[in-house]
């Protein structure tokens, strides 16, 4: 590069970035600085990676993505970028890139135990349908199932949920997004009956407290702990505490830093619920007008296996834990009963089950969550004086209390990824609640997210086992009628059969209950806790995986079928951020070699199947619903028929290019002002898939309080994304606050009108007295849950906390981030991180080579004893990103059993010398 | 050759001292300060990404720097043969038989 232009890009950047930081740059300066990027074309896109959904540029040349900046327009990041966003330019252009479909072969033909050889997509899909249609005929719906994900874009995410549930009558599809954030979901729907956050990230600016439960922000969120530390250093009255197992970066600006032991965070919130009731803090109007007070059973088990059938030797003393559970002391006084006690766990078919209490009865529940209980029960730290400890959660209940005080609590993976995640999420809102500070600006209790669009996709279309788009759900015949009809199917074509969840379809992989798989935007083999189970299940059992992806993850590697992938800015797409804004790209750059988008091959294989192939009667074990009490869901091709259907058409025209999509047409020019679309061109009949099936898919939602814009509008220039409900084009700032979303009733200032979940029983803390269902409409719920202990705790023989999570420089599974040429060199190996003190107690030093063991498999790491992370004597930290330091081979597969979302945060292990 | 903008915060009595170390830092410059905000925009040049995220990380360690944060990135002369791939996500990985064996270790 000569000088000049080097000298004229870095004004570019100075500029673009003293632009984002609101610093005037004078006229001369920004004259010179279009010089730098003048032959560089911009368009805007949404960053690749975490939840936050920051706009960027992308700055394209010669067909190759060689710019990126953050968009000064866009609202959420203001121009600013992590070094996450770094990376969107350079993901796709990693040496290894696939490119070409890859299948076990031998002797020309597949083989489950053969090498990967190159071979056409014709021939791959021939064996993939071969594959599927072998073990559907022999096990109907409930033999395949698909890893779906939060990285979906809107129309893959729509495409897949639409193939699977309509053409397959399967609601075997679930995605990893279920690790990340269903603990939240469940919370949603169960408080609110509707999913997804009141407020938004503006709450930040309006907000003088901000309260941090197990999210590290600074590392996993920067641009927006960049909006809180903007607020922090501007106003002196400005507060952060930052709640967290292990000591973090985020503590670095945090006033104060609460370091509290595994799982007890449900009795923290207890305490500050019972201590928000001693000093007559509750908003009394506001709890009697909009909320109603619930609790549900506490024996729910762990999300484990009922059996230890499959279970590891060492494994069964936690396993057993699922069918009963000894009480220890802190348990005993939480739930108001004897230490030592044995409780057989026998609601954990029904763990989500609640009813109405009194608040007298929610009083009596907080009652023995005392400041001295609570402390005993939660001071992580052993040099920590007690003393000290006790009056920082006292000076963490003043700040709840005060009722001049705005207050914002966030909180991502530390609530979610817990063995009573949904309890914890739950608990939250009942604390913003009783205090009247939820849904207004600068008050709310606010769930991050973890992916670009767990909320857009996952959530909104819907990819999950038990849901339908806009928040419906597979056994509520209602949706599933409403759904029919939008989807133009015949009555009773959905399953009402929920689905298996992420985990499940692992185990099913293990007991042969599944046999044919297809694994999308995510890394499931590495990524699911108890992996050495998962991966013998892919070798092992007699099964077909096929993997799309752009790289040969551990996923791909355990595969039988390899489809090579199309990224982000190679595809048009739409992401849904954590704040409900919904924010669309173009495709910039087209996908190298054979790669295609995930989109193109939902649409290819489903012209591989004609109707009278899935519609005919299908066998599902364990169907029980009303009207399918034959196990069975009906043969439907003759009312196929009656609508104009021939049972020789296949999916692809019934499902996806139908008369009305096809009239959406590509090329669309006002759109795409010159940008190609690599999947419309290769089908070639002249529509736009993403335009028609997302238009298609916002019916579910119109006037269904899920209202999104029309496709059009996303791409408009000035837009930078919307945040649902869009009423008139508008979009909605605070939900269910009368003064900002139209949804809410006249005249009633706070209304939450979500509408799942709103008739129950009543009954008192243990259980249902009076049977008949209360409405309660347009009210929230305040639950009391109780403490209850983690099923794996560090004894004599796995003496020290585990937990993982992310680092800043490299995201989930490491497929994208540890392409980018020498990055993995800044951090080569994920590193298990100790305390000091416990490393010389083994003898161990830095940078030794260790191998961390659990229950369930053990691995090799090296030994950090500084640095970012700052564990507590007894507990460690190793991330998941580093495939070579398989942590996840460690970690315990016990779930949310309301939510099913793993806990990746709460293992017991042993460290020794390698 | 990577070329960053970099945006510095500090609090506006340090900006004077947080300039100067930034100064001695390799391939930084400094574009504008504000210093009524504690605000600084700094580029950055490297030849290669680790050196640039190290930087951005010993940069976040200046006493007194509260935020340090990339926000606009050149990358365009970057077209050499990426040959940084980590031994186990190399392709020979998938010529074999099975699953590669420190997956089964």
């Amino acid at each position: 590069m000569d000088l000049t232009r080097r000298e004229f890009l870095k004004t570019s950047a100075a500029t673009a970035t003293a632009t984002a930081a609101g610093i005037s740059v004078p006229a001369a300066v920004l004259a010179e600085s279009g010089k730098g990027d003048a032959d560089i074309q911009w368009d805007k896109g949404v960053c690749r990676f975490c939840g936050t959904g920051c706009g960027i540029m992308v700055g394209t040349k010669d067909g190759r993505v060689v710019a990126t900046k953050g968009d000064p327009d866009a609202p959420v990041n203001k121009g600013l970028n992590c070094i996450k966003g770094y990376f969107n330019g350079k993901i796709q252009y990693g040496q290894d890139r696939l490119t070409q479909p890859l299948m076990r072969m031998k002797d020309g033909k597949f083989d489950k135990n053969g090498k990967f050889q190159a071979v056409s997509w014709e021939t791959a899909f021939d064996e993939m349908t071969r594959q599927f249609k072998k073990t559907y005929n022999e096990m109907g719906p409930a033999g395949v199932a698909v890893f779906g994900s939060g990285q979906y874009t809107i129309p893959e995410g729509y495409t897949m949920a639409k193939l699977m549930k309509a053409g397959f009558r399967s609601n075997n599809i679930d995605p990893n997004a279920r690790h990340c954030m269903a603990s939240a979901v469940v919370a949603f729907i169960q408080t609110f009956g509707i999913d997804e956050p009141a407020g938004n990230y503006d709450d930040i600016e309006h907000t003088d407290t901000v309260i941090t439960w197990g999210a590290n922000m600074a590392e996993c969120h920067p641009i927006l702990w960049a909006r809180v530390s903007d607020r922090r250093l501007t106003n002196d009255n400005v507060k952060l505490v930052n709640l967290t197992t292990i000591s973090n970066q985020t503590s670095d600006i945090a006033d104060s830093e609460i370091v509290f032991k595994p799982g007890s965070d449900l009795a923290i919130q207890n305490y500050l619920m019972r201590e928000i009731i001693k000093r007559n803090a509750v908003d009394h109007d506001f709890v009697k007008k909009h909320c109603v007070f619930a609790t549900g059973p506490y024996d729910i088990g762990y999300g484990m296996r009922p059996t230890d059938k499959y279970a590891f030797e060492a494994e069964k003393d936690i396993q057993v834990k699922e069918l009963r559970v000894t009480l220890d002391k802190h348990e005993a006084i939480a739930q108001r009963r004897k230490e030592g006690e044995v409780v057989e766990q026998k609601n954990t078919k029904k763990p989500v089950k609640h009813w109405m209490i009194s608040f007298e009865e929610f009083k009596r529940g907080v009652e023995p969550y005392t400041l001295d209980f609570v402390a005993e029960v939660s001071k992580g730290d052993a040099n920590e004086s007690m003393d000290q400890y006790k009056a920082k959660l006292k000076a963490l209940a003043d700040l709840y209390a005060d009722p001049k005080r705005k207050v914002t609590s966030f909180w991502t993976m530390g609530f979610n990824q817990h063995y009573r995640g949904s309890w914890v999420n739950e608990q939250i809102y009942a604390l913003h609640l009783l205090l009247g500070k939820q849904a207004m600006p600068g008050n709310g209790a606010f769930s991050l997210t973890g992916q670009p669009s767990a909320c857009g996709t996952a959530r909104e279309v819907g990819t999950f086992a038990h849901r339908l788009p806009a928040d419906m759900v597979v056994f509520n015949p209602k949706h599933r009628a409403r759904s029919e009809k939008l989807w133009k199917l015949p009555a009773n074509t959905l399953n009402p059969k929920v689905g298996s969840h992420i985990t499940k379809i692992m185990r099913d992989l293990e007991d042969g209950s599944i046999k044919w798989a297809w694994v999308q935007v995510n890394n499931p083999f590495q990524a699911t806790a108890n992996a050495n189970h998962w991966i013998k299940a892919a070798r092992k059992m007699d099964n077909f995986l096929v993997v799309s992806d752009p790289y040969p993850t551990v996923s791909a590697k355990v595969a039988d079928l390899i489809l090579p992938t199309a990224m982000i800015f190679e595809k048009w797409g739409l992401y849904g951020n954590a704040e409900r804004r919904t924010q669309a790209w173009r495709q910039q750059v087209a996908p190298p070699g054979e790669a295609m988008a995930d989109v193109w091959q939902h649409l290819e294989f489903a012209k591989r199947f004609t109707l009278k192939e899935v519609w005919g009667e299908k066998t599902v074990p364990g169907l029980k619903a009303k009207g399918f009490e034959d196990g069975k869901l009906p043969d439907v091709l003759a009312e196929a028929q009656k609508m104009g259907y021939s049972p020789e058409d296949t999916l692809y025209d019934v499902l996806f290019a139908t008369k009305d999509n096809l009239k959406v047409k590509w090329p669309d020019t006002a759109v795409a002002k010159g940008h190609g679309n690599h999947i419309a061109e290769k089908l070639g009949d002249g529509w736009f898939p993403e335009k028609a099936l997302f238009n298609e898919y916002r019916e579910f939602g119109v006037n269904f309080q899920h209202d999104l814009a029309e496709f059009d509008v996303y791409y408009g220039d000035k837009v930078r994304g919307l945040k649902w409900p869009v009423i008139d084009g508008k979009e909605t700032q605070w939900r269910f606050n009368e003064k900002y979303d139209p949804y809410c009733a006249k005249g009633s200032g706070f209304d939450f009108y979500g509408k799942a979940l709103k008739a129950l029983p009543s009954g008192d803390l243990d259980k249902v007295t009076k049977k008949d269902k209360t409405s309660l409409a347009h009210k929230a719920k305040i639950f009391f849950r109780p403490y209850a202990a983690p099923p794996e705790q560090p004894d004599k023989n796995y003496d020290l906390w585990f937990s993982t999570g992310r680092v800043l420089e490299h995201w989930h599974t490491g497929t994208m981030t540890r392409r980018v040429p020498e990055l993995h060199r800044a951090v080569p190996t994920a590193q298990l991180f100790m305390n000091p003190d416990d490393a010389e107690k083994r003898g161990l030093k830095r940078n030794d080579l260790v191998w961390i063991e659990s229950r369930r498999g053990k691995i090799k790491a090296l030994l950090e004893t500084q640095g970012r992370n700052r564990p507590a004597p007894g507990y460690t930290f190793a991330a998941f990103f580093d495939e070579g330091v398989f942590v996840n081979k460690v970690c315990l597969d016990v779930t949310c059993p309301m939510s099913k979302e793993e806990d990746f945060k709460k293992a017991a292990i042993k460290v020794y010398k390698a | 050759m990577n070329i960053s903008g970099i945006l510095v915060i500090t609090s506006p009595e340090h900006v004077d001292d947080v300039s100067r170390q930034l100064r001695a830092l390799p391939g930084i410059d400094i574009h504008f300060t504000d210093n009524n905000t504690g605000r600084i925009v700094i580029t950055q040049e490297a030849e290669t990404i680790s050196e640039e995220v190290n930087g951005l990380k010993h940069i976040r360690t200046i006493p007194h720097v509260i935020l340090a944060e990339m926000s606009s990135h050149y990358f365009e002369e970057d077209r050499e043969v990426l040959d940084a791939i980590p031994a186990e996500l190399d392709d020979e990985a998938l010529k074999q038989d099975n699953v590669p064996a420190y997956l089964n270790e």
